[in-house]
């Protein structure tokens, strides 16, 4: 069975948006990683795979995975009401001011560069426009299933590139901080498909009302990172 | 939305990018320009605390708030040249709510001689490197050395405790850089400094006549 030319071009949208070279800040980030870190709290692999686990199914599944779903839905239906009610809510989900700011400006960063690109998309027009005049916060699960829909990236392959680049910045982080070796990445990221697959599968048709999350040791950690004196990430 | 002009400063670890900062910022603010800063820093946010400390607080040359510190992942050239997304976020902000500032200078983490600027971050490049690194750098180029607007060779008062011949690097730094400007200074006395101040001017902000500007070691 052969790939169209149209299919094709997808699955290089694919490519492009979830490669690490995309630029969208998000290399500065290790949520909290580098606070554990620093307090001996984090111990090799399966520290890093549990806390891995913890961020996806306690947080960025019930929250920025259900967003980006509802707004991939709803940009296809041209219901950009829908894109910014999720953006409203994605916004208040953020308490932890580090990273509501590092969630927005990727978010905002990477509208201004796929609309570089990118021009006749209506709905990537109109958000990066409700941005500029404050309207919308821009922030980046939202952002990100605006581009994936202006390049024609199907839901669930758009909610897999979220989650394998928030596992990928993650274990990013801990090769840069000592805490394990470039194998292991690679066997961390692995070991985390299953985990993605399933988060995919259960919140890839929840409403924006079913929104949930609760981690609030992450949140403390995340807090905490706020206050060091001294650190290498933004978050 | 306005454009402020952007300088991106660059250069090695301990090479004085922060302390040339210190030097230029009340040159300019005594000539009347209003500049905000934007701190890249590996590890800490200490060279920011330090200049807005020194710079804002102590002598009130600028707002604190207009001293911004940026952590770069560990990354320091990614953070001013493959994904500037942070910094551009950043400046976009002071943009925004403070269009009548001049000048908006970008200080990178320390580097290695490779180092550059995005063009869309930075305007205006200078590179700086110090004596104490060795005679060799003018010689062995890197993009950092031969493609900034401005190399500045620093502590240039160590030249003969380091063994480093500054006749040497000034005729390295002429044939590397084609001919493009290179200055000697010593942050620690201010000796060379009002020249980089003059080029500046001249070159980011466009306020005075380039004759004013010598090359003298």
């Amino acid at each position: 069975m052969y790939m169209s030319i149209d299919e094709i071009e997808q699955e290089l949208g694919v490519m492009q948006l979830s490669d690490s070279f995309f630029p969208t800040g998000i290399f500065a980030t290790s949520n909290g990683l580098e606070f554990l870190f620093k307090e001996k709290k984090i111990h090799g692999m399966t520290d890093l795979i549990e806390i891995i686990k913890t961020n996806i199914i306690q947080q960025i599944g019930p929250t920025d995975c259900v967003a980006l779903a509802n707004v991939v839905d709803g940009a296809n239906k041209n219901d950009f009401d829908k894109v910014i009610e999720a953006d409203k809510i994605v916004f208040a989900t953020k308490p932890i001011k580090e990273i509501r700011n590092a969630s927005t400006r990727s978010g905002v960063q990477l509208i201004k560069c796929m609309s570089e690109f990118v021009s006749n998309d209506k709905i990537l027009n109109q958000y990066k426009d409700n941005i500029t005049k404050n309207k919308a916060h821009g922030v980046f699960p939202v952002a990100f299933a605006v581009c994936c829909n202006a390049l024609e990236i199907k839901k669930e392959k758009s909610m897999a590139m979220m989650l394998y680049g928030f596992t990928v910045g993650i274990v990013g982080a801990a090769l840069r901080l000592g805490i394990i070796q470039h194998f292991e990445g690679q066997k961390i990221i692995h070991s985390i498909k299953p985990i993605i697959s399933q988060t995919i599968k259960e919140y890839s048709n929840k409403s924006l009302l079913e929104m949930w999350q609760f981690a609030p040791q992450v949140d403390v950690v995340q807090m905490s990172h706020e206050k060091m004196d001294s650190k290498m990430f933004i978050t | 939305m306005t454009h402020i002009p952007r300088l991106g400063i660059g250069g090695p670890v301990g090479s004085g990018k922060s302390m040339l900062i210190e030097r230029i910022v009340p040159m300019l603010a005594e000539k009347g320009y209003s500049v905000s800063i934007i701190s890249n820093d590996v590890i800490s946010k200490e060279d920011a605390d330090r200049m807005r400390a020194n710079l804002a607080t102590n002598r009130g040359l600028l707002p604190e708030n207009l001293v911004i510190g940026l952590a770069t992942g560990g990354c320091p050239h990614t953070a001013v040249r493959e994904d500037p997304s942070m910094n551009l976020s950043v400046i976009e902000e002071m943009e925004s709510k403070h269009p009548d500032l001049d000048l908006i200078i970008i200080e990178s983490g320390g580097d290695n001689i490779t180092t550059t600027f995005s063009p869309i971050l930075a305007d205006y490049f200078i590179y700086i490197i110090d004596v104490a690194g060795g005679d060799k750098y003018p010689r062995k180029g890197g993009l950092g050395i031969e493609s900034c607007d401005l190399l500045v060779i620093n502590k240039i008062d160590l030249a003969s405790m380091v063994g480093a011949d500054l006749d040497n690097m000034k005729r390295d730094a002429k044939k590397i850089r084609n001919e493009k400007p290179f200055e000697f200074i010593n942050c620690k006395t201010d000796e060379g400094v009002m020249r980089v101040t003059e080029h500046i001017i001249h070159d980011v902000l466009f306020g005075s006549p380039k004759s004013a500007i010598s090359q003298k070691v």
